[in-house]
């Protein structure tokens, strides 16, 4: 089950590349923090990890929800340009992505020797940082910067509960708490006028 | 209480910040003096002194860096007085600017007084995603986009310090389990830890992280376009304050890193040291403006703190930090009068100040631009003598001091770049272009008083001894 979700973690990420579409990059960002809520939610249950359960269903409500809706509202508010084409053609995209995906395996080898469990994952969590990166990179415009931003965050996510068996909890609920600040920031940064605040 | 103490100040000057009276505005600075009486009783405090449990821990390392950034807090509010008068700023973004100062206060207290690396980030991000709107306050094009550009480069450059963390953790968290984030834990069992190459790797990629957000190599004009399109007060603060929290991060890491592999960290940390100022003295030779000047210093004297701490200078390593934190904010804060209406001119610029205020004000100024390219008695002086006599004692227990003679020898000679650059700017300033009437505010001028006398009690004999015995 884990293995299935992480796949489907990795999967949407790299459609979420292909999209020039913003709502559907939107719903692709949704997908892949259900699908790492989720993933949360298994562990947890397998390690019977209170803690990382309560992480699964925030993930879920915030990430998975919350800030898609958000995102949503502001892009209709600030009339964001919703026809995003990616900088880096999609012929060009299709060889980058499996190259990242291959370094990063190359790049984990050490680490996973060291690391109890299931010891792709790790090199999943890596590939998926890379990933958003190229996210952030390919396009000119905000919105999707900032949904690499938040795919960036989903593949730490990634990396905390699979390298360590989850974080502190209280960790988990700063990295949440700041989040959600700078979703604030965001939405102040689109007001150009102060007059509308 | 003490927590409390520490939030309280902050608090009060986010409650003051939504109040539209005039009068409001004297409030914002009084709250921001509040800030020093809980750090000075933490200084009386037997250390380390557990603030909230082992999350929050007062040491002396951290209780020295907390009164440095206080003190400059002080002196930006103080400056922050008359923004008004030297560029234009709504009521409004005035406010807000307050109300982002104190959430940023309290991400900064949590990041340096923490004895925890989560609870560290979290403070980290939330004094980094505070400032964003700060460069915002502003309301032009260029600011508005260097805003964009901090919190996507930043939220890069602190992705990078989780990924790091998360590493270090999972290296030591068999041993340690969940305590594996507490620093001093972390310390007193690193040579235990089961798997090194894992935790050297997480040390590596979070000191990346911190050395982008301090703008080192590649990113070296990153910061200095955001300070040149923000208001002034906002260099000030990242300077002398942000940058103190990202230094206490890097000094709590490498405590560990040299514990587990000294030659590793010193040979990482040395290269890309010496890379930045390689490419930051030549970026300063072409420098045209004081923003741009005085930030790309900034980075050429983050970097050789960063090379004096992990060549065992510790005390040289804090000196200079201190003398940095104090001489960097007042020459930013000088900028917002030498630069008011938008003049960005160097010639004569400490030309035209009359007046006992006047007189004050163009002495002080050059106090500073001589004492930040080490110029005897400044403290820097004396931190880069001890800073190279440690880089030399380092290099004893090597085989490499031929190498560490060459890079000390070239290390000077980027720095006569810098001090070539500095003194004939200063020259411009002071003998050449018109002389036109300015005004400098007693406000301003107040905060430039505080940072000079800060300055002189770092060389006090106390202060001195306070520094040797962190080291």
């Amino acid at each position: 089950m884990v293995d299935f979700l992480i796949g489907l973690f990795l999967a949407t990420l790299i459609v979420a590349l292909f999209t020039s579409r913003l709502y559907r990059l939107i719903l692709w960002y949704s997908m892949n923090s259900l699908i790492l809520g989720l993933l949360a939610l298994v562990i947890g249950r397998t390690l019977d990890d209170k803690a990382m359960l309560i992480t699964g269903i925030a993930t879920i409500l915030i990430k998975a929800i919350g800030i898609p809706y958000l995102l949503k509202n502001l892009s209709s508010k600030f009339h964001f340009v919703r026809q995003i084409q990616p900088e880096i053609k999609v012929q060009y995209a299709i060889i980058l992505i499996p190259a990242i995906l291959v370094f990063t395996f190359y790049l984990a080898e050490p680490i996973t020797h060291m690391i109890h469990g299931n010891a792709n994952y790790i090199a999943i969590s890596i590939s998926s940082l890379f990933l958003s990166l190229l996210l952030m990179m390919e396009h000119r415009n905000v919105a999707p910067k900032i949904i690499g931003f938040l795919s960036m965050e989903n593949a730490l996510f990634l990396l905390g509960i699979t390298a360590t068996d989850g974080m502190p909890m209280l960790v988990e609920l700063g990295i949440f708490f700041d989040l959600l600040m700078a979703i604030v920031v965001i939405n102040l940064l689109f007001h150009n006028e102060e007059a509308n605040l | 209480m003490m927590l409390t103490l520490l939030v309280l100040p902050a608090l009060i000057m986010f409650i003051v910040s939504f109040f539209k009276n005039k009068k409001a505005k004297f409030l914002l600075p009084v709250s921001s003096f509040a800030i020093l009486l809980p750090i000075i009783e933490l200084f009386v405090l037997p250390k380390p002194y557990a603030i909230a449990g082992s999350y929050l821990v007062a040491d002396k390392l951290d209780t020295y860096i907390l009164l440095v950034s206080s003190i400059v807090g002080i002196g930006v509010t103080l400056a922050l007085l008359t923004l008004d008068k030297h560029v234009k700023v709504s009521a409004n973004a005035y406010r807000r600017f307050y109300r982002f100062f104190a959430i940023f206060w309290v991400g900064l207290s949590i990041s340096i007084l923490s004895n925890h690396m989560g609870i560290y980030w979290i403070g980290l991000e939330l004094a980094t995603l505070s400032t964003v709107y700060m460069i915002k306050t502003n309301h032009t094009r260029a600011a508005h986009k260097e805003a964009w550009n901090y919190m996507i480069v930043g939220a890069i450059a602190i992705s990078l310090v989780l990924f790091g963390i998360i590493l270090m953790y999972a290296s030591a968290k068999p041993i340690l389990g969940e305590e594996a984030m507490q620093f001093d834990l972390l310390l007193s069992h690193a040579k235990e830890i089961p798997s090194p190459f894992l935790f050297e790797m997480g040390f590596a990629i979070a000191t990346v992280g911190m050395f982008v957000k301090m703008g080192f190599f590649p990113m070296n004009l990153w910061l200095a376009n955001i300070e040149r399109a923000s208001f002034y007060p906002v260099a000030a603060l990242f300077s002398g304050i942000l940058e103190s929290a990202v230094l206490i991060g890097f000094f709590r890491f490498s405590q560990i890193a040299m514990e587990i592999n000294y030659a590793h960290l010193y040979g990482f940390v040395f290269v890309y040291t010496l890379l930045t100022i390689f490419i930051v003295s030549f970026l300063i030779f072409r420098a045209k403006d004081f923003m741009r000047l005085f930030s790309l210093s900034g980075i050429e004297h983050m970097a050789l703190i960063v090379l004096f701490w992990v060549s065992g200078g510790t005390f040289a390593a804090l000196l200079h930090f201190g003398a940095h934190a104090f001489l960097k904010p007042a020459l930013f804060l000088s900028t917002g009068v030498l630069e008011s209406n938008g003049k960005y001119r160097i010639a004569g610029a400490l030309r035209g100040y009359r007046g006992k205020k006047g007189t004050l004000f163009w002495f002080l100024v050059s106090l500073f631009l001589l004492a930040i390219i080490s110029l005897p008695p400044s403290p820097m002086f004396f931190s880069e003598l001890y800073g190279f006599g440690a880089m030399m004692e380092t290099a004893k227990h090597s085989d490499h001091m031929l190498a560490m003679i060459a890079a000390i020898l070239l290390l000077l000679i980027l720095l006569s770049v810098i001090f070539y650059r500095f003194v004939a700017i200063y020259q411009s300033m002071k003998y050449e272009g018109k002389e036109e009437e300015k005004k400098v505010y007693a406000s301003e001028l107040f905060a430039l008083v505080i940072f000079a006398l800060c300055l002189a009690a770092l060389m006090l004999p106390a202060s001195l001894d306070y520094l040797r015995s962190i080291a």
